[in-house]
């Protein structure tokens, strides 16, 4: 496969603070990235990097397969940016303020409309964004970084504090745009929303990567593998019951459970990326 | 230099000027409120005869000219601070008596009288006040004829060229014009960067220089439309007007720059109204110079829009051609060069 994005000793500096500490990580075409970590871990100054927004102290980052910061224009005319912050031209109309980035892009095809209804904002088209709900702005968002059709897409934080029906269908359009192809760069620190979305997770803590791989296999590397069974007993009581599933004897215990007890319910226990990151980092990614 | 990003930078900042109250507000009432004060300033001169004097021994009568309907007498201890004065436009001429005026004239001799004129003193005036000394010499001693006069004007000769006070604040208020607009450029800066929508901007494909030219397009292109209509409803393109727009335009830049430096300093619009405000102020006192003769003194000159309100004044009250004017334009050229090249240096740094 491709990679859409190689980043290699990526290091940013606010004076003595370093906010960025020599990262490396790629990512395929295609590939929805989780990048996870607490808030001041450095989050958003490598998406400010990777967007061209900040130059890096050392290290480089290859979009698409240009040099951010040599061939900015080229790396900014293939990718989209949403801002955690609803930073759009309130008295603007929404269809006049995708129009305004369809025009800075050279867009020529744009049909506005049609992306306003993807994001379930039709019929509003020419409402003031001042008018809008926070989700109707986090939505319209969503739709600016869309309207070049980028080849990849940072999304800082696009669903918190959003209601569900918000945060459903922004994730719908980013399963979407996923399957138009895009690569999808998610910030969060919503173990959640990048467990259900994301190829791959990133782990970010004091500027540095703590880990990088699928939630699957972070669970499995880090994670407590057991079953947990309720059972009744004799006097109709019911019990938790733990086998591990990685011991000798696993297939034994397990056989015996069904044989000599009553099993009301039975479930794998799997660790939250948000066990692992504390197993990872140290700390909370809510911190 | 992308045409289309500018042009899609433009439309959107004219959208949000039209659609802002308050930018709409200051632009739209400012210019009716100067066009307003110029026709309401009154177009004829006073017709009442302010007249300091010095004498160490006033002669009775020139004391009994005191109190006379239409005559205004300011008596004076040295003859320096009356032709100050005079200079400064607080009285239309200025008398001085030799001090033994009344020995000279018992002796038999012709005392040496020496009347002080402003510049811009009509030659009515000048022949009024000779008449008034030699009919008051007369009244004194019942002849006629018996003194020498000695002329003096005070600052440049604009006799016969008096100008009215509507068409002396017409720098005033054209400078006034041009730097309202600096607080309609910073507001429109300032919120872009406050509410990050620049942010949203930096991650397309303009350039900084985009928005620059955007910017300065939209502040200029109000800046100037707004004084060129003020100047042609106030006649003051009546008189060299490539000059007068040659000022103008310089000025616009100059707003322009000094809008950018403004924003890159300020946090929100309510700091931008606050120090846009001591700008205006300060830019403003050159315009309070060429308004009131004599009001303001070398250090003025400290401040770039003198050399604006300077060339307007000399321009359209005083008739000044390219060279009487050419060393302010260019001084004028490189303040704004300067004002624009430091504006876009801070600003930079602010969106970044």
């Amino acid at each position: 496969m491709n990679k859409s994005i190689i980043v290699e000793n990526l290091t940013y500096r606010y004076g003595e603070l370093v906010a960025v500490d020599h990262i490396d990580f790629e990512v395929e075409a295609g590939e929805i990235l989780g990048f996870l970590g607490p808030n001041g871990a450095g989050k958003t100054t490598a998406v400010k990097m990777l967007t061209g927004q900040l130059h890096p102290h050392e290290g480089k980052a290859i979009l698409l397969g240009y040099d951010v910061v040599k061939d900015t224009p080229k790396v900014k005319a293939q990718i989209g940016v949403c801002f955690e912050q609803p930073n759009l031209y309130e008295q603007m109309s929404a269809i006049d303020n995708l129009k305004l980035f369809a025009e800075l892009f050279s867009v020529n095809d744009f049909n506005g409309f049609a992306l306003l209804k993807r994001v379930g904002l039709a019929g509003r088209e020419k409402d003031r964004v001042a008018n809008y709900s926070k989700g109707m702005k986090q939505r319209l968002m969503v739709a600016r970084s869309l309207v070049n059709r980028p080849q990849i897409i940072f999304l800082d934080e696009p669903t918190a504090g959003l209601d569900p029906v918000s945060s459903e269908a922004i994730d719908n359009i980013i399963l979407e745009e996923r399957e138009r192809g895009a690569t999808i760069f998610l910030t969060t620190h919503d173990m959640w929303e990048a467990d259900k979305l994301c190829d791959r997770v990133a782990f970010i803590n004091q500027g540095r990567l703590a880990a990088l791989d699928a939630p699957r296999n972070l669970k499995q590397q880090y994670g407590k593998r057991s079953l947990i069974a309720e059972v009744a007993s004799t006097s109709g009581k019911i019990e938790k019951k733990e086998i591990r599933m990685d011991s000798a004897d696993t297939a034994g215990a397990v056989e015996n459970l069904f044989s000599k007890e009553k099993v009301i319910t039975i479930h794998s226990e799997e660790a939250t990326l948000e066990d692992i990151f504390i197993k990872v980092t140290g700390r909370r990614l809510s911190e | 230099m992308n045409s289309r990003i500018i042009k899609a930078l433009l439309k959107k900042d004219i959208s949000l000027f039209m659609n802002n109250r308050f930018y709409m507000l200051i632009t739209v009432v400012g210019i009716v409120f100067y066009i307003g004060i110029y026709f309401l300033l009154p177009s004829e001169v006073d017709e009442e005869l302010s007249i300091a004097m010095y004498a160490e021994e006033v002669p009775e009568a020139f004391a009994a000219l005191s109190g006379q309907q239409g005559i205004n007498i300011g008596y004076f201890e040295d003859e320096e601070s009356m032709t100050q004065t005079v200079l400064d436009g607080d009285y239309i001429a200025g008398i001085s008596l030799p001090t033994d005026i009344l020995d000279i004239w018992a002796a038999g001799n012709k005392p040496d009288i020496t009347i002080y004129y402003p510049s811009a003193a009509s030659t009515e005036v000048l022949d009024a006040i000779v008449a008034l000394v030699k009919e008051l010499s007369y009244a004194q001693t019942g002849q006629s004829i018996n003194f020498d006069i000695t002329q003096e004007i005070l600052g440049a000769d604009m006799t016969g060229n008096q100008i009215n006070l509507r068409d002396r604040m017409r720098p005033l208020l054209v400078i006034f014009i041009l730097l309202t607009e600096i607080l309609t450029l910073a507001s429109l800066i300032s919120v872009e960067i406050e509410q990050g929508t620049a942010r949203a901007l930096f991650v397309t494909p303009m350039r900084i220089s985009d928005l620059f030219i955007a910017k300065g397009v939209l502040g200029v292109g109000l800046a100037l439309i707004q004084s060129i209509l003020f100047m042609l409803l106030v006649g003051g393109f009546a008189h060299q007007p490539l000059i007068v727009l040659t000022a103008l335009i310089l000025g616009s830049i100059m707003v322009v720059g000094i809008g950018f430096l403004l924003s890159s300093v300020t946090r929100d619009v309510m700091s931008v109204t606050g120090w846009g405000m001591l700008i205006l102020i300060i830019f403003a006192i050159p315009g309070f110079g060429a308004t009131i003769p004599g009001l303001l003194s070398g250090w003025a000159k400290v401040i770039p829009s003198y050399y604006l309100t300077d060339t307007v004044n000399r321009v359209v009250n005083y008739s000044a051609g390219w060279v009487d004017v050419s060393a302010n334009l260019a001084i004028l050229a490189g303040f704004t060069a300067l004002i624009i090249y430091a504006g876009m240096v801070t600003l930079r740094r602010r969106y970044q």
